[in-house]
């Protein structure tokens, strides 16, 4: 059965808890500067004598910004892969327009990225670097949930900033919520958490199936760490839209040939599948396409958020529907198209949502040091969770400490409300809401 | 057996500097500079380093197992995976601590390479190879299958760390020593019992394994001690490594086809069948490829910067090595810099013990055995149904 | 649950391929007595082939696309084979390590040079037919139609003339084929690049059913283990067998459960090994 995010988090923190003095997550014995040598073998003792040498002086207090304002960008594959680059790019572009514009306290926003290859131990060996090589204020990016969970802890160690803007595993914010004083360096800029996502699955059905004819689906998420609690949320919420789930499935990560799984959704009589896919979305939508498969497609569905996703699939992701932070010539906010234009022209291709999110947590990051009058952590923490800014994906606000979702962006039509897009004749048309509308939604022609 | 009185003298005879020949004193500079490396280098290579000695470990457990008796693994990265995960789950999951569960996952290695092992190594030549190459496939589908349990493609949390402090710094610099001290131990057991009477039959296997049987000993039981050991080896490296700031159990740092193959290579580039060759290019080879991987020039043709393509000139350079230099360039380094030292110091080459492993190539001897499995394979007439013993193609006694 | 009709054709449709897939395999291990293991890049090589020819670079349609998935990969195991394997051929484990670093520089080369998003592949033939009651892609149908069209003529080949003859005679005896003046070599050569051509379309095939990227070959690879093991090494007769075991048991278990598949070949390659060693088809390469 698909695991609760929530519970999972219970038995984890439990778990560390337990594990006594290695415990990694227990504030108490975390802040104990001596061995915690559960396994300490001979030569330990030696060696501890020696390592006070290795130890830096501890910053401490309130510290203002007395040079460039450095941001470590962690993207994965960035060089390959359009979520990466938009996520360097995003943050490039933010960090330029912000030197351009007389910077922050009148110096410089300098931004380093590096590739976490969307491996969790790529991912923390980079944010390491970051901390001891480029010695930066605070980081952004992260695009894998399990690279994000893996680096957790060492933001917390560090006590420096970091905004996501890719990953949506709740599993951060429950950490932030439950240990409030360890991990309040950590926020989510975007997109909404995984079960918010979920739940914005729900209320774009509530809204439209309706409308596009759904009556019986099934829901078809790729098994991943970030799915898990919009499976729940699905779970939990979809009984109510009066839509029928006729099929739940979470199919294997990897999954490459999709024949068995359409077959299973067609004797299933389903009229459309409801999607959560990221890692394996091209193979699963080119099939769908190819094989004229007898139902509808959408939900989320990461690369077809890539503007350039019909060419790459020669039209195969026609008709497909997904959940979108933003498109370039969608007015989500005042400054949504005026950036995608101004990253077209610098870097030659259209930005993907981790693009806008990335540009925002740039500039958020920076008023909320330049509005502190300080850049030491603790003050600019305090600073983004009284943040309430306006930005290309919407206005980006912060639940509070006391939120079980901790310092992720809210999720609300006044806040950030994702939009629901639909390829058609080569261009991503957005169905929903209805304010931003560019089309109607249109059924696959062999349906 | 006789190995562990024997395996006393070796480590008793390492310690008297009166039998150091000249490699002998390069490998305890090389040790030293081990030892002082955390006050010579940059911390972001601290940590690089940690890893390297890992990889090390990694690659000194396949040498023990294929190096010297021949029987060419191509998935020990089921080894490091198994202890790896061991590890972290009973960590994570019961929450007992790393002294507890490193030893049981030790325990669990062998067991489980002990059921790999035990029929496999039945099988000679390529089909040992084919074995060993998809049981990591078939474990990694295993661990996809239940990824509620294993967490699938992208891994595990991280477990508890053996040793944390609050500043970075002095974290890594910490589990630095810890691999060190673990790499010590290792390369220390591996080296005596290799140079014991159990490591001249694991050569004898490897050079013609009818004779040993003929001999009166039961290479399928020195094969299967090579292969638990190798396996206790892999599986302590990887259950260490996990609790460290450096490693996850996760598939792509211990159960990724890449994982088994680098081991390979960095064996064969030290020279198979020496267990020091395996931990030098084990070394060095992690090291380069990290290093590949923080190059910011920007190569001029393809205008891409050498760090976004590390992995693909990684392996391109290794291929040349390998088919350049396919006897190991550490042998190949020590031959001609040792014959040159040797000279000048008009010693003689044969004054460093009689131990080590013999000269001849390691892989002229594994490419020989291989060539008479296959041409006993060719030899047999289809459709006639083979003998018990033939079939299974080794338990011949 | 998924009827059963639709099983047995999604079955032998996916087997055929499978068997294409394996084939070149054999053949080299039948031939060289080597396992080729940048066989899967082979095929991930074939399928961009066809994805550069058919508008990622130049436009020359579907033909154009087919050819390039043969005679690039062709030219890629030659040059393997000459470039590296032939000085190494006597040494089964350097081949295996080789080869394998081979398949780590293609698909690094394809990660570098297409990124991680899987390209779309055009079909051979677009839409869909109806076949007892259900539909089917005609893509799958052509690709059915065209892999027996290709083994039958691999075994037409083989066994009716020269260079085929030769190929038989040097996969039963290296020794005996050089007393009657075979040159193995030449033999080998031939063989590589046939492999090569094979595995080529089958990435093609692969391609355009499933999307290419550039670690694609991996699976495939897996599979060809299995198959030969289940066949028999070096049996082209005994690989079609096999592909038609492990093609069924996946649709079979596929259709119970979706995660079973990956691991169902490998279990049968693992059961096959440790029971009947030698597969089903003893050794010997046709009739």
């Amino acid at each position: 059965m698909v695991n609760d995010g929530k519970q999972k988090t219970g038995a984890d923190s439990q778990g560390k808890t337990d594990a006594g003095q290695g415990g990694t997550r227990d504030a108490i014995v975390r802040r104990r500067p001596l061995l915690k040598a559960a396994g300490a073998g001979t030569g330990l003792a030696l060696t501890a004598g020696c390592l006070d040498s290795f130890a830096g002086s501890d910053g401490g207090g309130r510290q203002e910004l007395d040079g460039p304002l450095k941001i470590g960008v962690l993207a994965p594959e960035p060089a390959n892969d359009p979520i990466g680059a938009s996520i360097a790019n995003g943050a490039r572009l933010a960090a330029q327009q912000l030197t351009e514009n007389g910077g922050v306290d009148g110096y410089d926003v300098e931004v380093t990225v590096k590739d976490t290859k969307e491996n969790p131990g790529t991912g923390k060996q980079k944010y390491q670097e970051f901390i001891l090589d480029d010695e930066v204020h605070a980081t952004t990016g992260i695009f894998t949930s399990e690279v994000l969970l893996n680096v957790l802890d060492d933001i917390a160690d560090q006590g420096k900033v970091h905004l996501t803007t890719g990953a949506a595993t709740p599993e951060a914010s429950a950490r932030v919520h439950e240990n409030y004083d360890e991990y309040k360096y950590h926020f989510r800029t975007g997109p909404i958490n995984a079960y918010h996502l979920g739940t914005n699955l729900v209320d774009f059905g509530e809204a439209m199936f309706d409308e596009m004819g759904w009556e019986q689906i099934a829901v078809l998420v790729e098994d991943y760490e970030w799915t898990r609690p919009v499976s729940q949320a699905l779970d939990d919420q979809l009984g109510d839209t009066g839509v029928e789930v006729v099929m739940r499935e979470r199919y294997a990560s990897g999954t490459e040939n999709f024949t068995p799984i359409y077959d299973e959704v067609e004797s299933t009589g389903a009229d459309a599948v409801l999607t959560a896919m990221a890692h394996t979305g091209t193979p699963a939508v080119v099939q769908w396409a190819r094989q004229q498969r007898g139902f509808e497609f959408g939900g989320i569905h990461v690369p077809m958020q890539l503007p350039s996703y019909s060419a790459a699939t020669e039209g195969a992701c026609q008709f497909g529907i997904t959940q979108n932070s933003a498109t370039p010539k969608s007015e989500v906010t005042e400054k949504t198209v005026p950036f995608a234009n101004a990253y077209q022209s610098e870097f030659g291709s259209a930005p993907v949502y981790t693009g806008y999110i990335t540009f925002d947590a740039v500039k958020q990051y920076a008023q909320a040091v330049s509005s502190a009058g300080y850049v030491s952590s603790d003050e600019v923490v305090t600073e983004l969770e009284d943040s309430s800014y306006r930005g290309t994906a919407g206005t980006i606000e912060y639940y509070g400490p006391d939120h079980e979702y901790a310092h992720d962006v809210k999720y609300g039509q006044d806040t950030v409300w994702p939009l629901f897009q639909q390829w058609q004749d080569g261009s991503q048309e957005v169905i929903y809401p209805e304010n931003l509308a560019t089309a109607d939604y249109a059924s696959p022609p062999w349906i | 057996m006789s190995a562990d009185a024997t395996a006393t003298r070796g480590l008793v005879g390492l310690l008297d500097p009166r039998r150091y020949g000249i490699r002998h004193q390069a490998g305890v500079v090389g040790l030293v500079l081990l030892a002082v490396a955390p006050y010579l280098v940059p911390t972001v290579w601290v940590r690089n380093l940690t890893i390297a000695l890992f990889f090390a470990m990694f690659a000194m457990s396949w040498d023990v197992v294929s190096g010297y008796t021949g029987q060419i693994s191509f998935g020990h990265a089921f080894f490091f995976a198994i202890g790896g995960y061991s590890s972290a789950l009973l960590n994570l999951e019961l929450g007992l601590p790393p002294v507890v569960t490193v030893p049981v996952a030790v325990v669990v290695t062998v067991v489980a390479g002990l059921l790999v092992g035990v029929p496999a190594l039945r099988l000679r030549g390529p089909y040992f190879s084919l074995v060993t190459l998809v049981a990591p496939t078939i474990l990694l589908n295993v661990f996809i299958l239940f990824s509620d349990t294993f967490g699938g493609e992208l891994g595990l949390d991280s477990p508890a760390p053996i040793l944390d402090f609050d500043d970075l710094a002095v974290t890594l610099v910490a589990n630095y020593y810890l691999a060190f001290a673990l790499f010590v131990g290792i390369l220390a057991v591996l080296l005596a019992v290799t140079r014991s009477d159990a490591g001249a039959v694991f050569t004898a296997i490897r050079e013609d394994e009818d004779a040993v049987a003929a001999s009166g000993l039961n290479p399928a039981k020195f094969k299967v001690f090579a292969f638990a050991l190798s396996a206790a080896v892999g599986g302590l490296a990887g259950a260490v490594f996990v609790h460290t700031p450096v490693g996850n159990p996760n598939p792509s740092q211990l159960l990724a086809l890449t994982v088994s193959i680098e081991v390979i290579i960095a064996a064969i580039l030290g020279g198979m069948g020496t267990i020091v060759g395996a931990a030098i290019a084990g070394i060095f080879l992690r090291l380069f490829q990290l290093y590949l991987g923080t190059v910011e020039y920007v190569v001029p043709v393809v205008d891409t910067a050498v760090a976004d393509v590390d992995l693909l000139l990684f392996s391109l350079v290794t291929l040349v090595l390998l088919f350049a230099l396919p006897g190991g360039i550490v042998r190949w380094a020590v031959h001609g810099g040792g014959a040159a030292l040797d000279n000048i110091r008009g010693r003689d080459t044969a004054t460093d013990g009689g131990r080590d492993p013999p000269d001849r190539d390691a892989l002229a001897a594994v490419r020989e055995s291989w060539r008479e499995d296959v041409a006993a394979m060719q030899a047999r007439v289809p459709g006639a149904e083979p003998g018990p013993d033939e079939s299974a193609g080794g338990d011949r006694r | 649950m998924v009827d059963v009709a639709t099983l047995a054709v999604n079955s032998v449709i996916i087997s055929a391929l499978y068997a294409l897939v394996a084939i070149g395999f054999t053949l080299i291990f039948g031939v060289g007595g080597v396992l080729n293991l940048s066989h899967g890049a082979t095929i991930t090589l074939g399928a961009f082939a066809a994805y550069y020819a058919s508008g990622g670079i130049v436009e020359a349609g579907v033909g154009g696309a087919v050819l390039a998935a043969i005679v690039v990969p062709a030219l890629f195991s030659a040059a393997v084979y000459k470039g590296l394997i032939e000085r190494i051929q006597d040494q089964p484990v350097m081949v295996m390590i080789l080869t394998l670093v081979v398949a780590i520089a293609v698909e690094q080369v394809f990660l570098v040079a297409e990124g991680t998003q899987p390209k779309s592949i055009p079909s051979l033939l677009d839409g869909t037919v109806a076949l007892g009651g259900s539909k089917f892609q005609t893509n799958l149908l052509v690709v059915f139609a065209l892999s027996w069209v290709i083994i039958a003529g691999l075994f037409y080949t083989i066994n009716n003339t020269e260079t085929g003859k030769a190929i038989l005679a040097t996969s039963m005896t290296t020794k005996g084929a050089a007393l009657v003046g075979i040159e193995s070599d030449r033999v080998n050569l031939y063989t590589w690049v046939v492999a090569g051509g094979l595995a080529g379309v089958a990435g093609l095939f692969l391609g355009s059913f499933q999307t290419a990227n550039f670690a694609m070959g991996r699976g495939p690879l897996m599979l060809s283990f299995a198959i030969v093991v289940i066949g028999g090494i070096g049996s082209v007769k005994g690989s079609l067998v096999g592909a038609y075991v492990i093609g069924t048991a996946e649709v079979v278990t596929g259709a119970i459960n979706t995660r079973l598949t990956g691991l169902v070949p490998l279990l049968l390659l693992i059961l096959v090994l440790l029971v009947k060693p030698e597969g089903l088809f003893g050794r010997e390469l046709a009739e």
